[in-house]
């Protein structure tokens, strides 16, 4: 045999020597699975973001940046509003629910122009997708149906409906968020059966765009001692007895999207709006048991929603290369454009490299949620062609057969029973990857802009300044890179070392 | 233990060093959100009447003229002391030291005293200076052909220029390559201001853009001097540029120890995580190189050691930099609350990257030092 035949089975075998396809070539397995009308949809979707920056951000989003900044109490409800008129918070909603139907691929990079111009106005259209991503998890088709739904008609009527995830507390940020964590968490907020639901006590901070919500979506616990198995996940609508809304933080950026103090107090949950109950002995049959059950429902959140946040980092990092550039094209430094100094080209050189190696890594995660992750279905072509190809009434038409319990079993059977922990690994670790990395140079690239236009930019009114504050939060949310470095030496470098101990 | 001081100093050295803690525990902690707040209310008020009271704006003023006639090593003192609690005051303090720092250039090389005879209040009430702008990186206002000392144009970025009474400030004369550093009195009629100006950090040391026009203006030395008074002013403000950013990061270190020992997350103090001592290790390391860098620097320049310009320089330039890295590492380890203005670090690493403009942007300070070496000066 020649040198370089190798036999098919020699094939797998050295395949499986180094990094394997299926961990680290993932823009290359899933592009030739991709329907060819996910790429134009990703396309349409740029094309789209890039019409509404032109058109209504750029000229508002440093105004209502400095109204943030001079009202506290201020909250951008006309943004809200455009938005809703540009029917963004229903864009990525699949045609099943009452959607649009872009692919949630193009989710990504739709962000990614929203956030050039303004992460913070972009942050509460990207944030009511979290709270999506959130509820999705759950499985619990009867629950999201009806959101979702209402969220598309509430869109249409000209009031729209968001949604936010619910989750950090004042003693539990990083331990509510981290799977392998919370069994040591100070968990305060906690859910009580009681006849025909439960009653939920506690306060919940730092949740994003909490005032602007109406839906929003609270995970919380049964039993503070036994947190990973009495998880308990509900959606609680504004105006439901005892939720209330506490104050919204004063932050350093990211000023147009709230941070908001979530308040519950002796608040009544029906049965009806719990979307998950780990509790319950129809979900503890499962055999991959409760706990695995959590870590598999918090992992497709944060998967889903990490690269997001690298997504709105490496838009971030775009814009403050894009001013910078624009700066140094318009300025003279010791006699010379700034541009034709060379340090002043490699440094934006070194920007321009930024971006795309940013934008490369948010885009290798999102494609890992759509080999193994939260979006696995919809890559499915039959199932794509089926949302895609039907008329809206027709999925209206069939919108009661979601009510049946069956519809909630077929999609927990796919999703959680057919599920590995491999896959799951793969996506939370390569979602893990793109945060920290897209933050982490996101920043690079703000104080660079900064470096690169001296005192002007300093200035509120030139944008670089804003960036820098900014990106500042992609670092820290979605939990801290910290603990993304963490989750991704658990995920894909110690996890199958016999050895290792996490989080010793 | 500031890192100024930690020579040896004589008693009025100590006693400077010591006000400067004073007024940072009294009037700067306490309302330090309060003072970074936007829009600009009453800034600072007390705390800015104290140091001038307490005679921060002249200690780089001959005692000929009511000063204190030291250098500034004295200043970087306090504003090491000062940035530790809240830099906004510093950066008060430091634009009008750099400024007087041109007045004591330009006295120093025509012999001439004049310029601090025509300034009333001159020590205690701050001078405005465009302190973030070399002038290579700037448009400069433009001397009117009617007549000396009367001008047009406009300054970007004034620092101090809303409640200053007098600035010093760059312009060229039409047909001439050099330019000159010259004093107005900024409630002239031909004086206009913007609002102040919304900028990253130090809030509570605002600029403002000024546009003159027929405004009388007094030369400040020697006509087209203007380039050598303002290396000599970069040089000796160089060590109060590096004061500032270890006193920012030193607030910053300290605070994060504190907090990463009341933090409990994943049932432990978070200071007993390995990563978390990781990063509070390279955080005090960065403080302590930043502190003997600055000690240093400080030390040549009070010998007048040869080439203690460049020692400054580079202090300055290098530890803005490990200011940057510093601060931003005490927000991550407050977590979300590190985001947040009701605690410091949001501000000090805010602080910090605006404090690294300081003297004018990095990026060409570092092209203008190596320049030095290689023209062998």
């Amino acid at each position: 045999m020649k040198p370089w035949k190798i036999r098919k089975k020699d094939m797998l075998s050295l395949l499986l020597q180094g990094p394997k396809i299926w961990e680290a070539y993932n823009g290359l397995e899933c592009q030739h699975r991709l329907p060819r009308s996910v790429h134009k949809e990703v396309k349409y979707a740029i094309a789209l973001a890039r019409k509404f920056n032109n058109e209504v951000l750029r000229p508002m989003y440093l105004d209502i940046d400095l109204k943030c900044m001079e009202d506290h109490d201020y909250l951008p409800w006309d943004f809200v509003k455009k938005a809703g008129e540009w029917k963004f918070y229903s864009l990525f909603l699949p045609k099943l629910f009452g959607g649009a139907g872009l692919n949630f691929l193009a989710l990504y990079p739709f962000i990614e122009e929203i956030s050039s111009v303004c992460s913070g106005l972009g942050h509460i259209i990207f944030v009511h997708y979290l709270g999506i991503a959130t509820v999705f998890p759950s499985f619990n088709v009867r629950i999201i149906n009806k959101v979702l739904r209402d969220v598309a008609k509430s869109e249409k009527e000209g009031n729209p409906r968001l949604l936010d995830l619910v989750i950090t507390e004042p003693e539990a940020g990083t331990d509510v968020q981290e799977p392998l964590l919370i069994g040591r968490g100070r968990i305060g907020t906690i859910a009580k059966k009681v006849k025909g639901g439960y009653v939920i006590n506690g306060r919940k901070i730092f949740i994003s765009n909490g005032h602007l919500s109406y839906w929003h979506v609270v995970m919380c616990f049964e039993d503070r001692n036994n947190q990973g198995e009495t998880f308990l996940q509900c959606v609680v609508p504004n105006g439901a007895k005892g939720f209330s809304f506490g104050t919204h933080e004063k932050k350093m950026g990211h000023l147009a999207s709230t941070a908001s103090d979530l308040i519950f107090e002796e608040c009544f949950i029906p049965d009806r709006w719990l979307t998950m109950l780990l509790s319950d002995p129809k979900v503890k049959k499962s055999k991959k048991g409760s706990r695995w059950l959590f870590h598999t429902v918090i992992d497709y959140v944060v998967s889903s929603s990490r690269a997001g946040v690298g997504a709105i980092a490496t838009g971030i990092g775009r814009g403050a290369y894009e001013i910078a550039l624009e700066h140094a094209r318009k300025n003279r430094v010791a006699g010379e454009l700034l541009i034709n100094h060379q340090w002043a080209q490699i440094i934006l050189a070194d920007m321009y490299r930024n971006v795309n190696v940013s934008r490369n890594v948010y885009m290798e995660s999102a494609y890992t949620n759509m080999l193994s992750g939260l979006f696995k279905l919809l890559l499915k072509k039959p199932i794509h062609y089926f949302m895609k190809f039907l008329p809206k009434w027709y999925f209206t038409l069939i919108s009661p057969l979601l009510r049946l319990k069956i519809a909630t079993y077929l999609f927990r059977k796919y999703y959680f029973d057919w599920y590995t922990t491999e896959e799951r690994d793969v996506s939370s670790g390569w979602a893990s990857i793109a945060k920290y990395t897209c933050s982490d140079v996101g920043l690079a690239n703000a104080g660079l802009a900064l470096d690169l236009m001296g005192a002007e930019g300093l200035r509120h009114d030139n944008g670089a300044e804003k960036c820098f504050r900014d990106v500042k939060l992609q670092q820290i949310y979605e939990s801290t890179n910290q603990i993304n470095q963490m989750n991704l030496f658990c995920c894909l470098v110690g996890n199958h070392l016999p050895e290792v101990e996490f989080f010793k | 233990m500031n890192a100024v001081t930690t020579d040896s100093l004589a008693a009025e050295r100590q006693a400077f060093t010591d006000l400067a803690k004073d007024i940072s525990v009294k009037k700067l902690v306490e309302n330090r959100e309060e003072h970074d707040k936007y829009p600009f209310g009453e800034l600072f008020a007390d705390a800015i009447r104290d140091a001038g009271v307490v005679g921060f704006y002249g200690v780089n003023l001959p005692l000929d003229f009511g000063g204190v006639g030291m250098n500034t090593g004295m200043i970087a003192a306090i504003l090491e002391q000062l940035s530790e609690a809240d830099a906004s005051l510093a950066g008060i303090v430091f634009t009008n030291a750099a400024a007087l720092e041109i007045l004591n250039a330009g006295a120093g090389s025509a012999k001439d005293a004049s310029i601090f005879q025509s300034v009333k209040n001159l020590g205690s009430t701050p001078l405005a200076f465009p302190a973030y702008a070399s002038p290579e990186e700037i448009q400069m206002p433009v001397m009117n052909k009617n007549g000396a000392g009367i001008f047009f144009g406009k300054i970007n970025n004034l620092p101090l220029g809303d409640i200053a009474d007098h600035a010093v400030i760059p312009a060229r004369k039409e047909g001439e390559n050099g330019f000159s550093y010259y004093l107005i009195d900024l409630s002239d009629k031909g004086v206009r201001k913007s609002k102040p100006i919304v900028s990253l950090g130090l809030h509570g040391c605002p600029a403002v853009d000024i546009t003159v026009e027929n405004v009388p203006a007094q030369l400040i030395g020697v006509q087209g001097k203007g380039g050598s008074y303002f290396r000599s002013m970069q040089d000796s403000m160089s060590v109060c540029a590096a004061a500032i950013c270890t006193g920012v990061m030193r607030g910053s270190f300290n605070d994060a120890l504190q907090y990463t020992a009341d933090r409990y997350q994943g049932g432990r103090q978070i200071i007993d995580w390995g990563q978390v001592r990781m990063m509070l290790a390279n955080m005090a390391i960065e403080v302590k190189v930043a502190e003997s860098c600055l000690a240093a620097a400080c030390r040549e320049m009070n010998t007048a050691a040869p080439g203690w310009e460049k020692s400054a320089q580079a202090a300055a330039i290098h530890i803005g930099e490990l200011a940057n890295r510093v601060t931003s590492d005490g927000v991550q380890l407050f977590g979300g609350n590190g985001y947040m203005k009701d605690y410091p670090q949001e501000k000090r690493m805010r602080d910090a990257k605006q404090a690294q403009c300081l003297l004018g942007m990095t990026l060409l300070r570092k092209i203008n030092y190596i320049a030095q070496i290689i023209e062998g000066k």
